[in-house]
């Protein structure tokens, strides 16, 4: 996915609820290391940024974060 | 209907929509007991050209608790992938399909079956064909063989099937939810001073539709705590809970301008479905998609729908003057719950028991030791017959005058022999039997009858 393509698609997807649902790189560089060893694409949930509790989502795989610095950049990148 | 779009989520979801549940010792084969979980309501026949089918992005299950907990001691779980053979063509069918393994046939399916029991998972069968929607006399003239070649023997004893079934569910859809009218009775019927009806036979509002069945034949042993085959009615341990669910990925994320849908995350409960019309009439609006979420151990927190059924309030409403002593019982219904939350303790029926303990748990409850019964009665064990429902639920019991009956109260003596039913708790019915299904049901494993073929089916008429 371009780089174009991500941000439109962060935009868009944050609009949603209260939470935010995003894609990619973002946050698999930064998530659990064998999350982000997935071949394939992870998507990651930040129910509440004030919290910083993450969802990071790969095949059937989910582990959950605690990281105010990464849930804070996501939900500036989403406005 | 007994689970059909019972809540408003999973009723925009219809391939995860379980519908209806049956579980039954095999009439033919009683050291066996026979699962079957429906899914997708209402098929048309007719409607192509991308006819039903599993969801392969759907996990299906048929859970089983052998210790009365509500949770899931042993788990079958169904996973089904489609494969295209022509993405160029938009047919699903590029001729007669002759057999399920049939050049001619575009879009097929196949699923795998695994166990799942303390943790361990054990694959019991993987590339299983389904057979085909029945289309056609061109394109499906021979249904009935394709469906035998969809009857797969697993290791173990098991056989299974998966794919498409005739709806064997009937239910007077179009009549009860206009305002709780029961065709029989309806020159009773309160009408809100519209004009008066007149008595009138009940009409099947589900006939001729088909639905997708996983239908799986087990020995008993596979089943039972201690892998046993029960032979003693008395026993908790005879006893089984049952019910069927369907689970989807956490997330589901589209890309602009591609077809790519991509599902990530844990899978979780959408559906699930155990006694017929629980959820459908037991459970508020508000909660019923919440109900679908959970796991019948969390069934506590729906008791209060169950001892003060919305529906036993409405039915001396409805009908003025035909419910005198239903609309004077307010004392909680410990009937229904033992029926539907607890099955009914030793003591209550003579020579029957239920029971899976204390464990407040919608679940379908089979005791295993009770034989198949040779004059089945279609009301079950009201009707004098402990083989049928509640005692588990065969494809011919007649759920839904079973439910009204006791809802109406004429289970309420099983725990209060000072209270006399009303005359018409007895009688009251959609006024449906299996002989309002026209499609027969079939006596041997699926045991649910042929789906009707899409050119041989009238678009629905009027009545």
């Amino acid at each position: 996915m371009s780089d174009s393509t991500r941000r439109g698609f962060v935009k868009n997807s944050a609009a949603a609820a209260a939470g935010m649902t995003v894609v990619g790189a973002l946050v698999a560089e930064q998530a659990d290391a064998k999350a982000a060893a997935t071949s394939g694409p992870v998507v990651a949930y930040v129910r509440d940024p004030r919290t910083g509790e993450i969802s990071v989502m790969a095949g059937e795989r989910e582990v959950k974060l605690q990281d105010r610095k990464i849930a804070a950049r996501l939900a500036r990148a989403a406005k | 209907m007994s689970s059909h779009r019972e809540a408003p989520a999973i009723s925009r979801d219809p391939v995860a929509d379980n519908t209806d549940l049956y579980a039954f010792v095999s009439p033919d084969d009683p050291g066996t007991v026979t699962i079957i979980s429906n899914y997708l309501p209402l098929e048309a026949p007719y409607g192509g050209p991308n006819f039903f089918e599993f969801g392969s992005d759907v996990r299906y299950r048929i859970n089983i608790d052998n210790d009365g907990d509500g949770d899931a001691d042993i788990i079958y779980e169904f996973a089904f992938e489609t494969q295209v053979a022509n993405p160029n063509s938009f047919l699903y069918n590029s001729g007669p399909i002759l057999s399920i393994d049939s050049a001619n046939w575009n879009r097929k399916q196949f699923y795998s079956v695994t166990r799942i029991s303390r943790g361990r998972r054990q694959v019991l069968g993987a590339g299983l064909a389904c057979p085909p929607c029945n289309i056609g006399p061109l394109s499906t003239p021979d249904y009935d063989m394709l469906a035998s070649q969809a009857i797969h023997t697993l290791p173990g004893g098991r056989t299974v099937f998966a794919g498409q079934r005739a709806e064997g569910f009937y239910v007077d859809l179009g009549s009860i939810f206009d305002l709780g009218d029961l065709r029989p009775f309806e020159q009773l019927h309160a009408t809100f001073g519209l004009p008066s009806l007149a008595a009138a036979a009940g009409v099947n509002g589900t006939d001729n539709f088909s639905v997708h069945s996983i239908a799986l034949k087990v020995p008993m042993s596979d089943l039972t705590r201690r892998g046993t085959t029960p032979t003693n009615v008395s026993s908790q341990d005879s006893v089984v809970g049952v019910w069927a669910s369907a689970s989807r990925q956490a997330a589901t994320v589209r890309e602009p301008w591609s077809e790519y849908v991509h599902e990530a995350g844990e899978w979780l409960q959408v559906s699930r479905l155990g006694n017929p019309l629980f959820n459908e009439v037991l459970v508020g609006m508000g909660f019923k998609d919440l109900w679908n979420s959970l796991p019948p151990a969390a069934d506590k927190r729906f008791a209060g729908g169950v001892q003060h059924p919305e529906l036993a309030q409405l039915l001396p409403v409805l009908y003025p003057g035909v419910f005198p002593n239903l609309a004077k019982l307010t004392a909680p219904r410990a009937d229904l719950v033992a029926i539907l939350l607890t099955g009914l303790p030793a003591g209550i029926v003579p020579g029957f028991q239920n029971s899976t303990g204390s464990t407040l748990a919608d679940m379908l409850r089979l005791n295993l030791a009770i034989p198949p019964s040779s004059k089945p009665n279609i009301l079950g064990l009201i009707g004098g017959d402990p083989a049928g429902f509640p005692n588990g639920r065969r494809v011919f019991d007649d759920v839904v005058t079973v439910e009204l009956r006791a809802i109406a109260g004429v289970t309420y003596p099983l725990v209060n022999s000072s209270y006399t039913p009303d005359a018409a708790a007895g009688a009251v019915t959609d006024g449906l039997t299996p002989a309002s299904v026209n499609v027969p049901f079939l006596n041997s494993f699926p045991y649910l009858g042929t789906p009707q073929g899409g050119y041989q089916t009238a678009p629905l008429g009027t009545v």
